[in-house]
């Protein structure tokens, strides 16, 4: 029983995680059709945001030293804000560009920001104490939980529900929702891309600086890599869960971070450093079963 | 038929005449040069000056030129003053190659390659095909030596199997630890390295137990299913044996100790350094083997004065051990090339094979017809209190490390 409740909760932080990045991905592919795999820079971006830019080895913190009451909304704010700008600076001008170049695209602004990073903090990583005291276990029926994976948890349940609100309730999230099923004919109903698309990008980015967040929190380090393998699970998510569906990214998110924990938990000692190999095994199996993914829209049918 | 990339004749006269060509040169410049004045020697660095691996070799080419202006100072190699040259690899394996072909038409009469095996190899194996010597920075794995590269290939640091067999030789005689746990990185070989010497030298000392193991990823977000398992024990062992490097080791020590799990921590050199340590503020029991020791405490004066050079030279302290090795590397060959003569890659090959128990001031060097590589060496424990990092201790292992565990 034990061992079932900190599997639950190991497994549905890291589901959380994972599931709150895809969704920043499923938000933009929903309105441009775009794979954003600059998503991963922005998380890198955000992290080293909380740090004095200097090639030093010894980090000195700048935005990090701000209490969590200013910080949080300023580090969401500018993943926000950096979406936004490329949205702005690059993608804009690819609108009508086939998503293959668009992706293309992508890639070369991750390759930028991840070499601005470079450039701006050297290539040794980082030390960065962010709320040390979160990680401080607790006991919950039975299980040693950090603070911070209940947090993750919490949060990946508040940043959901509000998003199904935001979609749900309001004039912008009406607008996304179409602009998603249909955006030639949504543009022709009078929805402004420009206000849609710009919408979607400042949530993604936002969405990029929670889990840059959580995983300074957790991990204690910058590193300009450290967006890449987040990125890959969320992209993989996104796909897992059916291309354009938001709850679909959720919920592939959260599935491969479980299926993750379970297979790290309960492989054999020699099959665990393959345990990624035996989980992209999995996502192929679930591809070729159902390829157009597990939780599909609506609007991925043929209409005609 | 010919394939299209297959060479074409001119092509492969072009390749034949490469070398030759460089030879008539230098005869033509020598013979322009006054007589009295010797050819300088010149020292190839084909080494990442941008992209991640910039942080790392840069500290150990410092240091090795450090040595060579040492060198110049009392008057140079073979009465010839050294000089350098040096090329970019961009932390991109085919860059590393071009870098390699780069600094050989420089001139180059030897070459010092990247830190790490993967980036270094191209570069070495452009050298190897020369018959010039090559050195890797700090490469602690044994293919970046005879059996990876060539004859002709050596590192300047100490195996990575040596650093976890010293800890757990270390670990037991002065903590008395008896269970061991092994929590391996599977990222890079380096970290197998590691692990692959604990788990030669622990086993084999009387009455202790390796209690479990476990393995994870560099980048791993979160690995609380590895501690939870840790935490499953029926008793904490006395030491976790981590073979990782920054920043999945930080992370993963955040996470322990942020999990309520006292063992001690071992690790390898590669998380030496104080400017990670804020991720887990009020470190303590964490232990790392060291070539020497940069805050200041090494028992050996010729490793403090070394730290001072380099803060004259760059501004600030080494970061790490890691500058080290290449103000070892440059010594030793020096040495070979005075004890050779010529700067011939065979005959310094030979003597530097010769050297056993070479001192330095890093401790005794030794190389053989086998292995290129240290496969004992003195090491610097440093413990890590309270977030302080400080030499506790001196150790060297009691039996080399044997090569099939090296080539596990």
């Amino acid at each position: 029983m034990t061992n079932l409740a900190q599997l639950f909760f190991d497994a549905a932080s890291l589901g959380g995680l994972y599931a709150m990045a895809a969704l920043g991905i499923a938000l933009i592919f929903g309105v441009m059709n775009l794979v954003n795999f600059a998503h991963g820079e922005y998380i890198a971006f955000c992290v080293f945001a909380l740090i004095v830019p200097s090639t030093d080895a010894v980090a000195v913190m700048f935005l990090g030293r701000a209490p969590a009451l200013v910080l949080i909304p300023v580090v969401l704010a500018l993943g926000g804000l950096i979406a936004v700008a490329s949205e702005y600076a690059v993608f804009r001008h690819l609108r009508r560009a086939d998503p293959v170049a668009m992706m293309i695209a992508s890639f070369a602004l991750g390759f930028v920001i991840r070499n601005a990073l470079l450039a701006a903090y050297g290539g040794r990583p980082k030390a960065i104490s962010l709320w040390p005291g979160l990680n401080t276990p607790v006991n919950i029926a039975g299980a040693s939980v950090p603070l911070l994976q209940l947090i993750v948890i919490v949060t990946t349940l508040l940043v959901v529900t509000g998003l199904a609100l935001l979609l749900k309730k309001t004039r912008i999230g009406l607008e996304m929702r179409a602009a998603a099923e249909n955006f030639t004919m949504a543009r022709l109903l009078g929805v402004r891309a420009n206000r849609v698309i710009t919408g979607a990008f400042a949530l993604s980015g936002a969405l990029a600086a929670a889990v840059a967040l959580i995983m300074a929190t957790q991990t204690g380090v910058a590193d300009v890599k450290m967006g890449g393998q987040i990125m890959l699970v969320a992209f993989i998510a996104t796909v897992l869960g059916g291309l354009g569906s938001l709850p679909g990214a959720v919920a592939a998110g959260f599935l491969v971070g479980i299926v993750s924990v379970v297979l790290q938990a309960w492989l054999p000692l020699d099959a665990r450093p393959f345990r990624d190999a035996f989980l992209y095994t999995l996502v192929i199996i679930c591809l070729l079963l159902r390829p157009q993914g597990l939780f599909v829209p609506a609007s991925a049918k043929p209409r005609v | 038929m010919a394939s299209p990339i297959a060479l074409g004749r001119r092509e492969i006269n072009q390749l034949r005449r490469r070398p030759v060509k460089r030879l008539a040169l230098a005869s033509a410049f020598a013979a322009l040069a006054w007589p009295a004045m010797a050819e300088d020697i010149t020292i190839g660095f084909a080494i990442a000056k941008s992209g991640w691996m910039e942080a790392y070799d840069t500290p150990a080419a410092t240091a090795a030129k450090i040595r060579i202006d040492e060198i110049n100072a009392d008057g140079g190699l073979l009465g010839r003053q050294i000089k350098w040259v040096e090329a970019d690899t961009k932390t991109d394996r085919q860059q590393s190659a071009r870098a390699g072909l780069q600094v050989i038409d420089e001139g180059a009469d030897m070459m010092i390659v990247s830190c790490d095996y993967d980036f270094g190899a191209p570069a070495a194996l452009s050298a190897e095909a020369e018959g010039m010597v090559s050195f890797f920075l700090c490469a602690e794995d044994v293919k970046a030596g005879i059996q990876g590269v060539g004859p002709h290939a050596f590192s300047g640091s100490v195996l990575a199997a040596v650093q976890g067999a010293t800890m757990a030789e270390w670990s037991h005689a002065k903590r008395g630890a008896k269970t061991g746990y092994v929590l391996l990185d599977t990222t890079i070989e380096y970290n197998k390295g590691i692990c692959s010497g604990f788990d030669w030298m622990f086993p084999q000392i009387d009455g202790t137990q390796i209690v479990g193991r476990d393995t994870f990823k560099n980048d791993d977000a979160s690995i609380a299913s590895q501690i939870t398992r840790i935490k499953a024990l029926p008793q904490e062992p006395d030491v976790i044996m981590l073979c990782s490097y920054i920043p999945g080791a930080a992370s993963a020590v955040r996470q322990i100790r942020a999990a309520g799990i006292n063992s001690l921590i071992l690790n390898g050199s590669a998380v030496d350094g104080s400017y990670w340590l804020d991720a887990t503020p009020d470190l303590s029991g964490f232990v790392v083997p060291v070539q020497g020791s940069i805050y200041g405490d090494d028992p050996r004066v010729e490793v403090e004065a070394f730290n001072q050079s380099y803060e004259k030279a760059t501004g600030a302290r080494p970061a790490s051990s890691y500058a080290y090795p290449g103000y070892v590397l440059l010594d030793l060959w020096a040495k070979a090339v005075e004890r050779a003569g010529t700067l011939d890659g065979a005959a310094v090959t030979a003597e530097l094979e010769k050297m056993q128990d070479e001192p330095t001031a890093f401790g005794p060097r030794s190389f053989t017809a086998d292995l290129h590589h240290q496969n004992v060496a003195e090491m610097q424990i440093v413990e890590i209190t309270n977030g302080k990092p400080a030499v506790a201790d001196s150790w060297t292992i009691s039996q080399p490390v044997p090569l099939d565990v090296l080539l596990k």
